[in-house]
């Protein structure tokens, strides 16, 4: 069996889930989403494009609705009024299914992390290339070792989340979500507990892709450090249910 | 009387709902099977080997332990009563249709429930609430397929192979039983031989895959249910283990009448 190259077998994965969407479309799109408990006014609509290769964070208060803004973007939650789009696909309105292989092309930090507790940080980042793609069992092992090489996880790769202290938890999770080194990284409050220099660390690893380039990254939070504003390509205000636009 | 039909029909319709859920649910960790990556089979064995070393495995001495007195007590009382009216060639009717055909996959499948069905259903419960459900679908994973398949299939091979060693063990001791009444192996085991017949194999396995089936859909099924929190968990634990028994007594049933026919 011949050695596949890194970018072969993304391209091989990639190639089942190009089937929706457009290939000029953005990478990520709000359009007209109603983020507050019912819909009112059109003019608290929340509209916001995440060009490709740029940095996006949305900052807002717990109440604003900005933690809604990951889960209708991966369509884990329907708004109300309006819609997200992936790459030009009406994330919330394809099958199950469709939608799991769908996910593949983003990469994911829920609040919290979700890591899975009964697993290694090692497995934690081995599960999506194990269970999301055709990688053969030696390419899941050469992309874990580059990842956790990358992160800096190497000597906790054995320890399982509770084990393991915040900050390794939060670079494994990062770690997870580009496993498959996608276009799109969709961050929820991925710098919660983080000193700004980790935080940067992070976010400097997430927004480049393997091969250099960068890729578009989308970040909810409700605070941000100065030193991460200024690596921020936009910062949009989530404020009565309107985007209004920051300087970073 | 209108209310207390209403009533009824309420409650008629949430179990039936359940059922419809639970058939779905069924179906979805079925069709799990045919989605399978190819490193996905790997991490899969090892869950299923896993499941099975701690349903299986490590369930086998308190297997073996209550085959072993559950049939010495039977067949040595049976054995001393059917003697007293010379009728001692029934022994294999007891031990075979008593023992090897109704109890033992009963009490097996009971001893996998109480073991494994509860930490089953505590796990999912837990994987739910710590959200790693949602986020298992946001990598693009499908839960059945990661949570479910492994520990369905761990179930109903670790049920199936206990049942073969507490009928193994029930037949051993069962014969301890017979001889403190003063039978003779060479009778007893004629007797047994006699008796038994190859429905009692195709029974056996049977059983083995809807008791198994029943004991990781059910517990699986109410742990995943779980939505406020983490007090949640022991509701949904006793859910799922009280549904198992109840389907397991009800399917045990249904093979008697299904036998017979």
């Amino acid at each position: 069996m011949s050695a596949r190259t890194s970018k072969e077998i993304r391209a091989a994965w990639l190639a089942q889930t190009l089937e929706w969407g457009r290939s000029d479309a953005p990478p990520l799109a709000f359009i007209g989403i109603d983020l507050r408990d019912r819909p009112d006014h059109p003019d608290h609509r929340f509209d916001l494009t995440v060009e490709p290769g740029t940095t996006v964070v949305a900052i807002g208060d717990e109440d604003s609705g900005v933690g809604d803004l990951g889960g209708l973007a991966l369509g884990l939650r329907q708004p109300l009024s309006g819609r997200a789009e992936v790459f030009g696909a009406r994330i919330g309105q394809l099958p199950y299914y469709d939608l799991l292989l769908f996910r593949r092309r983003i990469g994911y930090h829920p609040a919290g992390d979700g890591l899975l507790q009964n697993l290694t940080l090692r497995d934690n980042v081995a599960l999506p290339l194990r269970f999301a793609s055709d990688h053969r069992q030696t390419e899941v092992d050469d992309r874990v070792n580059q990842l956790m090489e990358d992160f800096r996880l190497r000597a906790v790769a054995g320890l399982r989340p509770a084990e393991a202290n915040e900050e390794d938890c939060r670079r494994a999770a990062m770690a997870r979500a580009l496993a498959l080194d996608p276009d799109l990284v969709v961050l929820e409050a991925p710098f919660d507990g983080l000193t700004g220099r980790a935080a940067q660390d992070l976010l400097d690893k997430v927004s480049r892709r393997d091969d250099g380039a960068h890729r578009a990254v989308f970040a909810t939070v409700q605070d941000l450090v100065p030193s991460v504003r200024r690596m921020v390509d936009r910062l949009i205000k989530v404020a009565d249910g309107s985007a209004v636009e920051e300087k970073p | 009387m209108t209310a207390v039909v209403a009533a009824i029909g309420r409650s008629g319709a949430r179990r039936l709902s359940v059922l419809g859920g639970l058939a779905r649910f069924a179906l979805g960790a079925f069709r799990a099977a045919a989605r399978l990556t190819r490193a996905g089979r790997w991490v899969t064995l090892r869950v299923l080997i896993n499941q099975i070393r701690f349903t299986a495995l490590q369930a086998i001495g308190l297997v073996t332990f209550l085959a072993a007195i559950l049939s010495f007590l039977v067949i040595s009382q049976t054995v001393r009563q059917l003697g007293r009216l010379g009728a001692t060639d029934l022994i294999g009717t007891v031990i075979v249709v008593a023992v090897i055909r109704e109890l033992g996959p009963l009490l097996t499948a009971l001893i996998v429930v109480s073991r494994s069905g509860t930490a089953i259903a505590a796990e999912m419960a837990t994987n739910r609430v710590m959200g790693e459900v949602t986020a298992l679908e946001a990598m693009g994973i499908d839960p059945y397929i990661y949570l479910v398949l492994p520990r369905m299939l761990g179930a109903i091979v670790s049920v199936a192979a206990l049942m073969i060693v507490f009928d193994g063990v029930a037949l051993a001791s069962g014969y301890f039983g017979a001889a403190l009444s003063g039978m003779h192996f060479q009778r007893y085991a004629n007797i047994v031989l006699t008796t038994l017949s190859a429905k009692d194999v195709w029974l056996t396995v049977a059983k083995g895959v809807v008791f198994g089936s029943a004991v990781a859909l059910f517990p699986s099924y109410h742990g995943l249910a779980v939505k406020a929190g983490p007090t949640e968990i022991p509701q949904a634990v006793t859910r799922g283990v009280v549904a198992t028994i109840v389907a397991i007594f009800i399917s045990s049933a249904l093979f008697v009448v299904v036998a017979a026919g």
